[in-house]
């Protein structure tokens, strides 16, 4: 059962398609500084994605993020949210239908857990049966057993636990846009790594939109349906999904950006259902052809062992990767078991193509960096 | 020794007075310098009174420049402002409390103003973040992290005050200051020492109970998640 409180959304038009938040033409010029830190600057985040904010530092991300609930005011431009110009509207009033995580959690430390997740429902007046439920709900929701941590105190728990705190405190109301800013930066790598998981866990369950201002680009490629790449001078440089930032870089500044490194994050963004396969004969000892490589398969139909390989001498050593999987893990099977093919097998251990480390460098070249 | 305690005995009843005067002025004094001060920080924290013009041309801002003011006002010789302010306000109660408060606001100020800027920025901008306003930020939030350095910026002022009470007696004010200069003028007269003695252990005596008061206040008063 969950509390929803939906103000300004209809749940049933979930399309994604529509733009949650869109801003258009929106600049940002600092007092006393000539130029601007964001300029001219339009940007539609589609309803439920997780829309990742990515760029130098002083590109105008951080801004950006925070002119969305107006904790900056823009200069110029309209904000839209969920259709509604909000431009205008109460600051204060506006952030209590937005939820705002940031990089240092900033949980009030003279209250309780329950009461920092309940700040929120509270200013907008829920009764205290609502919010109590509404508390527990979300501590287990980003797995904190209530029981052990509702009347605990901010500083009475470890960094990673107080960011689970604020990203609960964030959901609290049940806002349909999360503003979250670089909320994971300040943690160790491997806390991060799971709560990061636990974070598109979470989004499985309440699919808020989402804005998500990071400078880690392997973080912006793991949980980002979209990319944007800021550049200086608070330009969006580039707005795409992870592939098409990895493999299409809009310019010089996003190709050096992205960087090397690129194309090895794209493969772990490119399952292997969605490559075209080499076709591989299936044989029991019959005369090998010359175009295509021959696999012996045992009773079953399992692959067990290649008979011949065009173009080669002896037959190679037999790697296997389920279709499941991305190229990345074909890859690493294939440094692995120093082979120069793979058999891709579907979830029954049928083979169904192989992939060939040749037809990899050619296929998925981008800047031409391939390890 | 024993003829301390017959001087005490057979004074209690006017001694005991003298001490719950200068308790009680000591309390006045700083009660309003406390609301003076924290009404004066909450404004400046987030307000500039003085014109930009002033502030850029003394180099400080008006939060300075009130810091500034009180320290002023705290290092006047005791003896001369009290003298200052008769031709004003006269004799007795009023010049008496109107000079403590004078010396209170600087502590209070002070650790006003240093609490509320010590207050985390992230908390803060969480606070803007969830929507809260000016107002609710600095009672909810600003306020109680600050509370604590407050009380001890009161418990200084108590202290300071304490003393300096003893010299209102110079224009006539409450207090033990009364038996203290009492028993200075006609040193070595019968029971001037144990004046003197005891106007000092009164004023140990007040200080010992503002102490434990401030003890159980700030007990009570500071939010259980900040204790340390």
């Amino acid at each position: 059962m969950s509390e929803t409180v939906q103000p300004m959304t209809d749940s049933s038009t979930r399309t994604g398609q529509r733009p949650m938040i869109s801003l258009q033409g929106v600049s940002k010029t600092y007092p006393k500084q000539s130029k601007p830190a964001v300029a001219e600057l339009s940007l539609d985040v589609p309803e439920g994605a997780i829309v990742m904010l990515i760029g130098p530092s002083g590109c105008g991300k951080t801004t950006t993020l925070k002119m969305m609930n107006r904790l900056i005011e823009p200069s110029s431009g309209r904000i839209l949210l969920d259709g509604d110009d909000v431009t205008d509207v109460n600051g204060d009033q506006l952030r209590r239908r937005i939820g705002y995580v940031i990089q240092q959690v900033g949980l009030f430390p003279h209250l309780t857990i329950a009461d920092n997740v309940a700040v929120v429902p509270k200013m907008l007046g829920w009764d205290k049966a609502r919010v109590t439920r509404r508390v527990d709900e979300l501590l287990r929701l980003v797995g904190m057993e209530p029981g052990d941590f509702r009347d605990r105190y901010p500083r009475q728990l470890s960094g990673g636990q107080q960011q689970r705190v604020g990203v609960a405190r964030g959901l609290a109301a049940d806002p349909p846009v999360m503003l979250m800013d670089e909320p994971f930066g300040a943690i160790d790598p491997i806390t991060r790594e799971r709560l990061q998981e636990e974070f598109l866990e979470v989004q499985r369950q309440v699919a808020k939109t989402i804005c998500f201002v990071t400078h880690d680009l392997s973080e912006a490629v793991k949980l980002g349906d979209r990319i944007a790449v800021f550049g200086p001078g608070g330009r969006l440089a580039q707005y795409d999904t992870p592939d098409e930032v990895l493999t299409n870089p809009a310019d010089e500044f996003v190709a050096e950006f992205v960087g090397s490194g690129a194309a090895v994050r794209r493969l772990s963004l490119l399952e292997l259902s969605r490559l075209e396969l080499e076709e591989v004969v299936i044989s029991s000892g019959g005369a090998p052809t010359n175009r295509h490589p021959v696999l012996a398969v045992n009773d079953a139909g399992r692959p067990e062992r290649w008979l011949h390989l065009p173009g080669s001498g002896d037959p190679p050593p037999l790697v296997v990767v389920p279709l499941s999987g991305t190229v990345y893990d074909a890859v690493d099977v294939m440094l692995d078991g120093r082979a120069p093919l793979v058999v891709v097998v579907d979830d029954d251990g049928q083979p169904r193509g192989a992939l060939r480390w040749d037809a990899l460098v050619g296929d998925l070249r981008t800047k031409g960096r391939l390890p | 020794m024993g003829s301390y305690l017959r001087y005490l005995s057979e004074n209690s009843q006017t001694l005991l007075f003298y001490a719950q005067q200068h308790f009680l002025v000591v309390g006045y004094s700083i009660a309003i310098a406390t609301a003076i001060s924290l009404a004066l920080a909450l404004v400046l924290h987030t307000n500039q009174l003085t014109p930009p013009s002033w502030s850029k041309r003394f180099r400080i801002s008006s939060q300075e420049g009130a810091l500034l003011l009180a320290s002023a006002a705290l290092t006047i010789p005791s003896l001369a402002l009290f003298g200052l302010l008769q031709p004003m306000l006269g004799l007795g109660v009023t010049p008496s409390i109107v000079a403590l408060t004078l010396y209170a606001i600087y502590p209070v100020l002070r650790n006003t103003v240093a609490g509320l800027s010590s207050v985390d920025s992230a908390v803060l901008e969480a606070a803007r973040g969830v929507g809260m306003g000016p107002v609710r930020r600095m009672w909810r939030v600003q306020l109680p992290l600050a509370w604590p350095v407050i009380v001890s910026g009161i418990r200084v002022a108590v202290l300071i005050t304490i003393s300096i009470a003893v010299v209102a007696a110079i224009i006539n004010g409450p207090g033990l200051g009364k038996p203290l200069q009492d028993g200075l003028a006609r040193l070595g007269a019968v029971d001037s020492f144990n004046e003197v003695i005891t106007g000092t252990l009164g004023c140990l005596a007040v200080a010992a109970v503002y102490e434990v008061l401030f003890l159980i206040i700030q007990r009570f008063t500071t939010p259980r998640g900040i204790r340390v």
